[in-house]
């Protein structure tokens, strides 16, 4: 599929601190890509990067395949750290600001400030929006006159779950148009909801890059339960791929060496002349994964 | 260009701060105009005691001096910090609530944004030049009596040197906003170089003493003060010889243009060298 964006090799430096190091990436036509990193992992740096905010100081991007200039970035919507609007303006003039940067008629801004439900308010100066607010007017700004791409750096950081719901929803509501979505967050659980692909950064570093799906599908633990939990552990622990037992009063979690089926595992039980009463695949969590990530890096 | 120019009337048109600069701008500009006559013939009155001979009362404003007296004391550096400040506000401003970074990201290039700042400097200067001609032709013709053409048009060259002079001064204070950003600084940083430091360099570089040359007519505030330098009392040019400015001259309007453009090139590199 077609490339968005081609990020090779960029570094970027502070001083001695590595922002971003030698950073590839490929972002396809209609993936809706997370970049998942904690605080100061170089996510804003990257997006800064992309968008010409700053020179990197040394790698090259591509957008839609070409040398980037001010005429892609007309193509592409972006929320970056903060929501940035002159504060004594209302949001239809900071709107036409964006509009005549873009090139593009007004139209287009009745629909964006109905999209994110501001449309009542568009005659108040933006000063006296409530944060939420401030958050959906970006989000409007950034989807004026339809682009290509969205670029959304932490949007649903700061606001309350409500506000979350609403940023999320509105981005997967995006994504089913196949706007091209790129997501940078320090929430694990966000990406795991809104995101198909995902890379993962750390001080600057890609870890790791791929499916949300694949990463999620890696399944290393089950919940058993049976009337007699000992006869149950003791069982277990004959299991070929049988590596350690967690025992609670009423439940078992089992990890194994490889991967195990849960109808092989029941067949094991009924072999063994245990019957489970209970029986739950836990896949490891984006959560589990990017900390051992982490960790496998240090 | 008139993109450019849309947006930054959208970025002004309902900024209170803005309009209450050019508000205050206008009272002193046009108090000072008005109230120049009335302080020199005080100042004269007040020589006049101690003078054998009286001197006689001042009268400024008619054709053609008119043009010479109304620029000189429209390009004073009490009246030129006003729109000098409400250009380092805009350019600040757009540091401060980060709208820069935010045009940028839609897709306007850095050259545009200077470009557009640009701009609006280049129509202020006209607006206000178009202004002061306007004011000095009313005033002019209710003072003078004997008109013709001639004499009207006599010394109106001076306003293309008021035109130069609240161009290059907005411009300096360009070149503050876009390299300090943050609008404190560069307001106090500004007006201490226009009203402290460099009148003191001033006066070091004037004294015969130390140096023998006219260097210090070429400092930026001074060459943009310089541009009308003297106002032109006919009547005392007549009792005590004084020869003083006649025209504009090349030269001085040359120099602080040179700065401009210094000025413009270092900002532009400045900002596409630098992150925002």
């Amino acid at each position: 599929m077609e490339n968005i964006l081609t990020i090779s090799n960029i570094s970027k430096r502070y001083g001695k601190i590595h922002a971003v190091s030698d950073l590839s990436l490929e972002v396809k036509r209609g993936q809706v890509f997370g970049i998942l990193g904690p605080n100061g992992s170089g996510k804003t740096t990257t997006l800064s990067v992309i968008l010409e905010l700053i020179r990197a100081n040394s790698g090259s991007f591509q957008w839609f395949g070409q040398t980037p200039d001010k005429e892609s970035r007309k193509r592409i919507g972006s929320v970056i750290e903060s929501p940035n609007f002159f504060p004594y303006l209302t949001p239809v003039i900071n709107l036409k600001i964006v509009a005549d940067i873009k090139n593009i008629g007004y139209d287009d801004i009745e629909r964006v400030l109905n999209l994110t439900g501001l449309f009542d308010r568009r005659n108040s100066r933006f000063k006296t929006f409530s944060f939420g607010m401030k958050q959906r007017l970006a989000v409007a700004s950034a989807l004026l006159g339809n682009p290509e791409v969205l670029i959304l750096d932490e949007p649903t950081n700061g606001l309350d779950p409500q506000g979350i719901a609403y940023i999320r929803e509105l981005i997967l509501l995006i994504a089913s148009q196949g706007i091209t979505i790129i997501i940078a967050s320090h929430l694990l659980d966000e990406v795991q909801k809104i995101c198909s692909h995902v890379a993962v950064l750390s001080s600057g570093k890609k870890l790791f890059d791929g499916q949300v799906r694949e990463v999620l599908a890696i399944s290393d633990s089950f919940d058993l339960a049976a009337t007699n939990i000992e006869l149950l552990v003791n069982t277990v622990k004959f299991h070929p791929s049988f590596r350690s037992v967690i025992t609670n009063a009423e439940k078992i979690q089992v990890f194994f060496k490889d991967h195990v089926s849960p109808e092989e595992l029941n067949r094991f039980f009924i072999h063994h002349d245990v019957i489970l009463t209970h029986l739950s695949e836990r896949k490891r969590s984006l959560e589990q994964h990017f900390l051992e990530l982490l960790n496998n890096n240090k | 260009m008139s993109r450019l120019l849309k947006i930054e009337f959208k970025k002004i048109l309902t900024y209170k701060v803005f309009w209450i600069l050019v508000g205050l701008y206008f009272v002193f500009l046009s108090s000072g105009i008005l109230m120049a006559e009335f302080v020199i013939n005080s100042m004269v009155d007040d020589m006049n005691t101690h003078l054998p001979i009286p001197l006689p009362h001042v009268t400024l404003y008619f054709f053609p001096w008119i043009w010479q007296n109304i620029t000189f004391f429209a390009t004073i550096r009490y009246v030129l910090i006003f729109p000098a400040i409400v250009i380092i506000i805009l350019i600040t401003n757009e540091f401060t609530f980060k709208t820069i970074r935010q045009n940028v990201i839609n897709g306007m290039s850095k050259a545009e944004f200077l470009a557009s700042k640009l701009l609006l400097i280049v129509l202020i200067s006209l607006v206000m030049t178009i202004l002061l001609t306007f004011g000095a032709f009313i005033i002019g013709i209710s003072n003078t009596s004997g008109l013709t053409p001639a004499v009207i048009a006599e010394k109106s060259i001076f306003i293309l040197g008021f035109f130069i002079a609240i161009l290059t001064f907005q411009v300096f204070a360009l070149f503050f906003g876009f390299l300090l950003r943050n609008t404190g600084l560069a307001i106090a940083l500004f007006t201490l170089y226009v009203f402290i430091v460099e009148p003191i360099v001033y006066y070091f570089l004037k004294s015969p003493i130390v140096f023998k040359n006219t260097i210090y007519t070429y400092l930026p505030v001074n060459s943009v003060l310089r541009v009308s330098e003297y106002p032109a009392i006919p009547v005392l040019k007549k009792v005590m010889g004084l020869n003083l400015q006649d025209s504009i001259s090349l030269t001085s309007c040359c120099i602080p243009l040179g700065y401009a453009v210094i000025m413009i090139v270092i900002v532009y590199w400045a900002l596409v060298k630098k992150d925002l």
